[in-house]
């Protein structure tokens, strides 16, 4: 009998396994598709391929302003060659899990695993099945993305995320309906491709979870890129025949055709299908229900990453992952949610950690923001990347400082000093005596935090 | 790797702990949380459990020697794991361990315990939890870390303060009724410069209060017979007051222990006595203090008293005839109360609490007499002296207020 079985290959099932087998712990890993989940084939890492070859694009768009002379009317898009290099990516990054599952001693099974009982799963590849036994189950199945419950996904015009990154050819038009982070980012990298994009969204500003100013910030440079954007506006009507949608903005009805519609509106735990129900696993439509060690009702199950719904992002699933397995293996950790980072790949990239100014306002009432915008940082300047700015939200009592977004060129690297602040529990006096390199970008998020107590220096 | 397990720092004046018992040998396997050990310091005592699965590889402390807070008394670690290189030359410090006990005095801590001693006053606490701590007065050292490595985090300090607040909080039913029937008082002015010093006080010091009567049976005859003299002649009507007074001044000059102030980890002796008297008024309570009480006589040292009461009665006590007192004295025997435990007037050592005098049958020799007792309630600072020399000085207070002969000298 095994030890342990983990359902699901992508970051929170590999990380499990690979933390439960330095345990010492026999194990197995059941995956249906291509190990890496929806992150390495169909999310994080396609999505940022493309990007970077979008925005390469973009940038040798803007030699001249570097003083770089080039025949601009020869340089052009390569889809195929835009696709070759997400593929090759993709391709290695599967291959190194593969090679870390063996290093391991991971069995990798190939299939669909349901549960039979709360130690015995079936595992349905192609026409056979073969039962597994274990002491113990990881179960992260990962998500699947929302359709719309009037227009199903064909793949032909209506299409998810997963579709959208390996279309046959850049479209010339694309209808975004969902302005979340998903969105943005297809925006992103169409509209820097020559696409006519147009975002819907039903909420009042794109990335409704973001605050408004860093929102908005984004907002603007889509808009310089063409993007047409829709906000508190209602799907109405999907018509595939002739690739016509219709929508509601302001009390008006527009009509749009395009190429194709991604729909991106969230994404929804894979709970059907894994016989939660014969063994009497709690779950709904939101996801598996499991305590602060990962653990469901069933006390040998465990269950983590996009399949318990919360967030859902793969550095979650990671450490949700490993918490799973160092529980299964009698050690306990928690997941600390309160310094999750949040990276949305766009351009420019925004990334925050924390509350936001209003959640701290709702949860504190007063507080001190401090921001600084990288207008005034020469390192943003001489990258032609001064678009954006950071902010830190302080408590004010203490000074703790309980969020920081940033809006602006490689924020999803600065972030990772936000994270550090929240994660380590530190105070703007702790801080203020830091010493950030010059010239770089991380000095903005110095100034913003002097900025809050009333110190700043450049602004 | 090999734990290390430390004595542990049991209150801020904890200078040294003692392993009173080891429940655990050399080569035992341990599980995490186990009781290996029986510790203590003083009054307190607590049980040491293991921070890890392992066995007892190395005892270094042995039992009823005292070391001080932050020495290694022992290592968990797996079954014939080597103690590393790091930790060998902390056995060496200690070494050769048997003669550790020999060696270990009180007086002189063992070589090992300014390293040790700085390692464990490293509390591992996040900025945000030590200032939310520092803010709620929560001693840190007592807190559970649950972070990695237990560094104690904002949850764990707010963990602890909803524990303190809800065994804080009356029943629910009360509550209510609280609510409906409330009123808030602002604290300021004099309110809030008392509930501060007092609130400090308790905070900042070991208090430990003690009791003993006194019989003052001939005192009160004493000044039944002087009072009318000392009135003619001085225009000073004397009270049991002016003599405890005098008793008080005379004994802190021999006991110069108790005339003293701790202040910034050191012991200040005072030979003068500058002596505090709470005098309580309708809003609050203030403390005017008698100058070189030393150099006064019974009678010069009443009539200051007097005076002082009725300027501090009459709002007309300048600040400076309320800072520098010594000792102090507070007398809630007017309100009928017999023992209480007076909080000391920081940076003083001691404050003497007086109560009502009492009159009971005593035997003398074998004669039943009808005697009266004073209840006396001595508030002392154990960081400064401990309760045998408090016991002593109390003592002699109660001498000189059974032989009031000694007081008029």
């Amino acid at each position: 009998m095994n030890n342990l079985v983990v359902i699901g290959g992508g970051p929170a099932g590999y990380v499990a396994a690979i933390t439960a087998a330095r345990q010492g712990k026999k194990v197995t890993l059941i995956e249906q598709k291509d190990l890496g989940g929806t992150c390495l084939n169909e999310g994080c890492m396609p999505t940022k391929s493309l990007l970077a070859s979008a925005e390469t694009y973009e940038k040798i768009k803007k030699a001249e302003q570097f003083g770089i002379t080039l025949p601009l009317e020869q340089v052009k898009i390569n889809w195929d060659g835009v696709q070759h290099h997400k593929t090759n990516i993709v391709k290695k990054l599967v291959q190194g899990i593969g090679y870390l599952m063996k290093k391991n001693s991971i069995k990798v099974m190939k299939g669909e695993a349901s549960f039979l009982t709360n130690h015995r799963l079936a595992v349905r590849n192609e026409n056979q099945v073969e039962e597994v036994e274990a002491e113990q189950f990881i179960i992260a199945a990962g998500s699947e993305p929302a359709s719309l419950p009037f227009s199903p996904f064909d793949g032909k015009w209506i299409i998810h995320s997963g579709q959208a990154m390996s279309l046959p050819a850049i479209p010339s038009s694309l209808l975004i309906v969902g302005g979340g982070v998903i969105g943005c980012e297809f925006a992103s990298i169409y509209s820097q491709m020559g696409t006519k994009v147009t975002i819907v969204e039903a909420a009042e500003q794109l990335l409704p979870g973001e605050d408004p100013d860093i929102a908005f910030t984004l907002r603007e440079e889509l808009e310089k890129k063409g993007v047409a954007i829709y906000t508190s506006s209602s799907l109405t009507e999907m018509q595939p025949e002739d690739k016509t949608a219709l929508f509601k903005h302001k009390e008006e009805l527009h009509e749009l055709q395009s190429d194709y519609a991604l729909i991106s509106i969230g994404r929804k735990p894979r709970v059907l299908g894994l016989g939660l129900e014969k063994v009497g696993i709690h779950f709904s439509k939101q996801g598996i229900d499991v305590n602060e060690h990962m653990q469901t009702n069933i006390p040998n199950i465990y269950a983590c990453g996009d399949v318990v719904g919360g967030i859902q992002l793969a550095h979650v699933a990671f450490h949700e992952g490993t918490v799973a397995a160092l529980h299964a293996c009698g050690k306990d950790k928690n997941v600390n949610y309160r310094a999750v980072p949040r990276c949305i790949y766009t351009h420019p990239e925004i990334a925050s950690v924390g509350m936001t100014e209003k959640q701290a306002r709702d949860a504190y009432g007063d507080i001190r923001v401090g921001e600084f915008s990288f207008t005034a940082n020469g390192k943003a300047m001489i990258a032609n990347e001064s678009v954006g700015k950071v902010k830190v939200i302080v408590e004010p009592q203490f000074n703790e400082i309980i969020g920081l977004s940033i809006v602006g060129s490689h924020a999803t690297e600065l972030i990772g000093q936000g994270t550090i602040m929240l994660h380590g529990e530190l105070t703007t006096d702790v801080m203020e005596d830091f010493i950030a390199a010059h010239p770089t970008l991380s000095e903005a998020i110095h100034e913003a935090l002097l900025h809050s107590a009333g110190q700043a220096v450049h602004s | 790797m090999a734990a290390e397990v430390v004595m542990p720092k049991l209150g801020m004046a904890m200078k040294e702990g003692t392993v009173s018992t080891w429940n655990k040998k050399v080569g035992d396997s341990v599980s995490k949380g186990d009781m290996i050990a029986s510790i203590n310091s003083e009054k307190i005592e607590m049980e040491i459990e293991a921070p890890q699965d392992g066995v007892i590889l190395d005892i270094l402390v042995q039992e009823d020697v005292g070391v001080p807070p932050g020495t290694i008394i022992c290592y968990v670690g797996k079954p014939n794991e080597q103690l590393t290189e790091q930790n060998s030359s902390a056995n060496e410090l200690q070494a050769p361990k048997n003669e550790v006990a020999a060696a270990v005095s009180l007086e002189e801590p063992p070589a090992n315990a300014a390293p040790s001693k700085k390692r464990k006053e490293t509390v591992l606490i996040s900025p945000i939890a030590r200032k939310i701590a520092e803010s709620e007065n929560l001693n840190v050292e007592t807190i559970k870390g649950t972070g990695p490595k237990g560094r104690i985090t904002k949850a764990d300090v707010e963990k602890v303060l909803a524990e303190r607040a809800s065994e804080a909080s009356p029943p629910s039913v009360e509550r209510d009724n609280l609510a409906i029937n409330k009123e808030t008082l602002p604290v300021a002015g004099m309110r809030k410069v008392i509930a501060g010093r007092m609130h400090n006080s308790l905070l900042n010091s070991a208090q430990l209060t003690i009791n003993m009567k006194a019989d003052v049976t001939d005192l009160l005859s004493l000044q039944r017979e002087i009072k009318d003299v000392i009135q003619q002649r001085h225009k000073v009507k004397i009270s049991l007051t002016d003599f405890i007074a005098r008793a008080v001044v005379l004994s802190l000059q021999e006991h110069k222990q108790m005339n003293s102030a701790y202040i910034d980890n050191e012991i200040h002796l005072y030979n003068h006595v500058h002596l505090g008297m709470a005098v309580a008024l309708e809003n609050g309570l203030v403390v005017p203090v008698i100058q070189h009480a030393e150099k006064m006589s019974l009678v010069e040292l009443a009539a200051e008293l007097k005076t002082r009461a009725a300027n501090a009665r009459q709002g007309q006590l300048s600040a400076d005839r309320m800072q520098g007192s010594t000792f102090t004295i507070t007398n809630l025997g007017a309100y009928g109360v017999e023992y209480f435990t007076p909080v000391l007037n920081p940076p003083e050592t001691g404050i003497l609490g007086v109560g009502a005098t009492e009159d009971v049958p005593m035997y003398q020799g074998d004669e039943l007499q009808k005697r009266n007792l004073l209840p006396l309630s001595l508030t002392f600072d154990h960081r400064v002296l401990d309760g045998a020399p408090a016991a002593n000085f109390l003592g002699t207070i109660k001498q000189y207020l059974e032989q009031p002969i000694l007081l008029l000298l």
